[in-house]
């Protein structure tokens, strides 16, 4: 393996790996600095985690190395000037970790070969142990069994240890070994010590029964311990793969093949990679998106949820565009590619997602810290419950230092946090709201007071129909029943049709008009002013314009018009003079009220700052009643920035929740920040929190999910501690048999990562909910 | 009871065949999508 990192020394090889770093503004891009992900092989806990960032760091030239324990990936920022891939992957290497560049084929296929790996020692250990037991029990139920068959069966037993010691086992004295020989210790070392010490002592008095160690023999101990710690580790790295599943999948989405337009008008399957922007593309249904592109022929539904949040599925028609990594559902489409890999938004949410999940939780750090002292106590006990049981019989002794040595393994306490924030962020990132750093949700969990933005925050970017003034109609009056309003929208709805302007847009999504289609010739965009058309309904063609008051008035005689309509933002005008004029409004997000309503439940104050006018601004505000003093318009960026540092200044854990690029200053500002990135370009989103869809209601449930993250974190820590208060004790005094405390080593992980798992699920499945309430 | 003799030993040469058989099947890639067995029937090629 390790001869091959050199060739990822070739330039042309790193961006399979890694992209330049958002400081690297070289424009020779071989030089400067480059961030690279890799997944990292042999890593057990927590401590590995430490080992593994300690010998990238110790290479010239990397800057920067995050690990995270719970995904196996590692991020390294790396000079280019200063050392080669190779040079870090070989550190590793020498380390005792092997390392496979991320986003790769080779990470999937080592994946397999990991989990068969994985399955087939587990499976060694569960058929082994099984019969081992078999051969354990007859001495149990029989008493008249003589000394021959006796030892027989402990041969039997020990000849089928042999593959658990030195197969199964593997994974624990090497890992321990491997740390020993660094002069470091990890959790590994008392398993690898226990099975050891047990084997050893075993041995010895099956060989001589009169022997040092007595006559006891522990096999069946022994194999059931190494068994309950491989289903421990196997159901953990199962849990893992589905709770970190959604990060994962969203990551290896893209398709490795498409197909491509010939020059023939052909369509074949070439490689992703040799796909250009420009090149047409068809995508069969059930098939995902491998580039962003422009629908040029079929009609079809998609699934955006990851993309953008929205759950339902999204028709798309010709001309609409189309988002790499979303699903096509319905028809076979063809596509103009107009943007690929790292300019995809899928690719800004990518790198914002593994950035997210490498970042350390304070409490978990802090973990990590505390792993290795508390080894080391142990093993100081584990002695001392050995030197006091030894007059006893030296046999027991060494089982009573065994037991200790295995059942305060801290794998639970290491686990705690990051099981917990990661199903969190899993579950939060179905929902479309991306975390920037897995850190944010401990302060969301403290926030007491979340500053709204108005526009594009409060309010969508949908408009309404506020007032129609016609000839008729001076009053603006909006009811569009009679036949006349009606066939007047059939006609404006048939002009916007053919422009992207968002009034247009607005005017489309006004209820479809019932009345018979009009025939229109000559239409005519005039890009960022109106459309033209002859309607050809009637005996004499009508020459139509709808847009701008100016170009509307152009090619009319009479320019008259009410007072009232000239503020209009859509007016539509004939040959003659004036036909109608259409006035919007900003439509406040549906379920803004609603997420008024819970935020002030789970306890949290409102206010409300823009920098619109008084009126609009309080308008609003009435319509979400919100507290008069908690309501600030008309301000500049600064103005906010000074009153959200008042309110630090008041004791308030302060939330902003703005549109992610007018309020940047003030984002940066707060506590924690939510932008909602529908119209922002992601990698410059730089908030806490980035929400993908429409739903304000979102940010209601974030902080309620990194209430219950909290919650759950703290009763995992309170769990893993008050296991190690009764269960260490039991086992110095040597009630504890090293079976049962492996067995409770084992649960006491797959209780944590299970219950972690809850965050999850839904708010009202989730079991710490119930417990909560009841 | 002699026949103890003989069948402890055949045990233990049983166990090995067992876990010969099931190094075949993991390692052949039986157990590598549990899931997908249960959805290949319902896909049309």
């Amino acid at each position: 393996m390790s001869s091959n990192y050199a060739l990822l020394d070739e330039p042309a090889q790193w961006s399979a790996f890694s992209t330049p770093s958002p400081e690297n503004k070289n424009a020779d891009q071989t030089r400067g600095l480059w961030q690279s992900q890799v997944v990292v092989e042999g890593m057990h806990c927590g401590s590995c985690a430490l080992n593994v960032e300690k010998a990238l760091r110790s290479v010239p030239g990397v800057k920067q190395a995050t690990v995270n324990g719970a995904t196996h990936r590692a991020e390294v920022v790396w000079s280019a000037e200063q050392v080669k891939p190779s040079q870090w992957l070989n550190a590793l290497h020498n380390a005792g970790y092997e390392a496979v560049p991320a986003n790769d084929h080779v990470a999937r296929n080592e994946g397999k070969w990991e989990v068969r790996r994985q399955l087939w020692r587990w499976a060694v250990a569960g058929f082994c142990m099984m019969q081992v037991m078999m051969y354990a029990l007859p001495p149990y139920v029989s008493t008249d069994i003589t000394m021959e068959m006796l030892s027989l069966l402990r041969w039997a037993a020990w000849v089928l240890t042999l593959p658990v010691m030195f197969f199964s086992a593997d994974v624990f004295t090497a890992a321990a070994w491997r740390d020993l020989k660094r002069g470091d210790i990890s959790m590994d070392l008392p398993v690898a010590l226990g099975i050891w010490v047990s084997f050893l002592v075993s041995s010895a008095a099956m060989f001589s029964p009169d022997g040092f160690f007595g006559n006891e023999v522990y096999f069946d101990s022994i194999t059931m311990f190494v068994f309950f710690l491989l289903t421990g580790r196997w159901l953990e790295a199962r849990l893992r793969e589905r709770t970190a599943g959604s990060l994962e999948a969203l990551i290896n989405r893209l398709p490795q093949s498409v197909y491509r337009m010939r020059v023939d008008g052909e369509f074949d399957s070439v490689s992703l990679a040799m796909v250009k922007v420009g090149d047409i593309l068809q995508v069969h249904p059930g098939e995902v998106f491998a580039a962003d592109g422009k629908l040029l022929d079929g009609h079809t539904w998609v699934e955006e949820a990851l993309l953008s949040g929205e759950s339902e599925p999204m028709e798309r028609r010709r001309g609409d565009m189309l988002l790499a990594g979303s699903h096509n559902l319905r028809e076979t489409v063809t596509l103009e590619v107009t943007a690929l890999g790292e300019s995809t938004r899928y690719a800004a949410i990518v790198t914002l997602m593994q950035t997210a999940s490498l970042h350390k939780p304070r409490l978990a750090a802090l973990a990590d810290r505390i792993a290795k002292p508390f080894l080391l106590v142990v093993l100081v006990v584990a002695a001392l419950a050995a030197i006091w049981a030894w007059g006893e019989s030296p046999g027991k002794a060494m089982m009573v230092a065994v037991s200790v040595l295995i059942v305060t393994c801290p794998c639970a306490l290491s686990l705690a946090t990051p099981a917990a924030m990661l199903a969190a962020a899993g579950n939060l990132a179905r929902q479309g709201v991306l975390l920037r750093d897995v850190q944010s949700l401990e302060t969301l969990s403290q926030v007491n007071a979340v500053v709204f933005d108005k526009t594009g925050t409060l309010t969508s970017d949908r408009m309404e129909l506020q007032y129609l003034f016609t000839p008729e109609n001076l009053k603006g009056s909006i009811d569009l029943t009679t036949p006349a309003m009606q066939s007047l929208l059939g006609l404006t709805q048939a002009l916007a049709e053919h422009s992207w302007h968002p009034y247009a847009r607005a005017v489309l999504q006004i209820e479809k008009s019932t009345a018979p289609p009009p025939v229109l010739q000559q239409v005519q965009e005039h890009v960022g002013q109106g459309v033209s058309a002859t309607l050809v309904n009637d005996q004499v063609p009508k020459q139509l314009r709808m847009g701008s008051l100016s170009f509307c008035r152009q090619a009319s005689e009479s320019q008259e018009l009410p007072y009232s309509a000239q503020d209009a933002q859509v007016h539509v005008f004939d040959q003659r003079g004036w036909l109608a004029s259409y006035v919007f409004r900003e439509v406040m997000r549906p379920d803004a009220i609603a997420t008024m309503a819970r935020l002030r439940q789970l306890g949290v104050e409102i206010y409300l700052m823009s920098g619109d006018k008084k009126a609009s601004v309080e308008t609003v505000a009435g319509r979400l009643q919100l507290e008069p003093a908690n309501v600030f318009s008309a301000c500049t960026p600064a103005d906010k920035l000074g009153y959200l540092k008042d309110l630090q200044a008041a004791g308030k854990r302060v939330a902003m929740v703005g549109d992610g690029f007018n309020d940047m200053p003030v984002l940066a500002g707060a506590h924690v920040s939510f932008a909602f990135g529908q119209a922002v370009p992601l990698a410059q989103a730089h908030s806490d929190v980035v929400v993908m869809g429409q739903q304000l209601m979102a940010v209601a449930d974030t902080m309620a999910l990194a209430k219950r993250s909290m919650r759950v974190v703290s009763h995992n820590l309170i769990w893993a501690a008050a296991y190690n208060a009764v269960c260490v004790p039991l086992a110095v005094m040597g009630y504890l048999p090293a079976w049962l405390a492996g067995l409770g080593m084992a649960l006491s992980s797959v209780i944590v990562v299970l219950y972690s798992l809850q965050l999850a699920l839904p708010a009202n499945k989730a079991p710490s909910a119930i417990l909560s309430t009841h | 009871m002699d026949i103890l003799y003989l069948l402890i030993p055949l045990s233990v040469v049983l166990v090995l065949l067992i876990l010969l058989g099931l190094w075949w099947a993991i390692h052949s890639g039986q157990f590598d999508r549990i899931e997908g067995e249960a959805e290949r029937i319902l896909r049309q090629d």
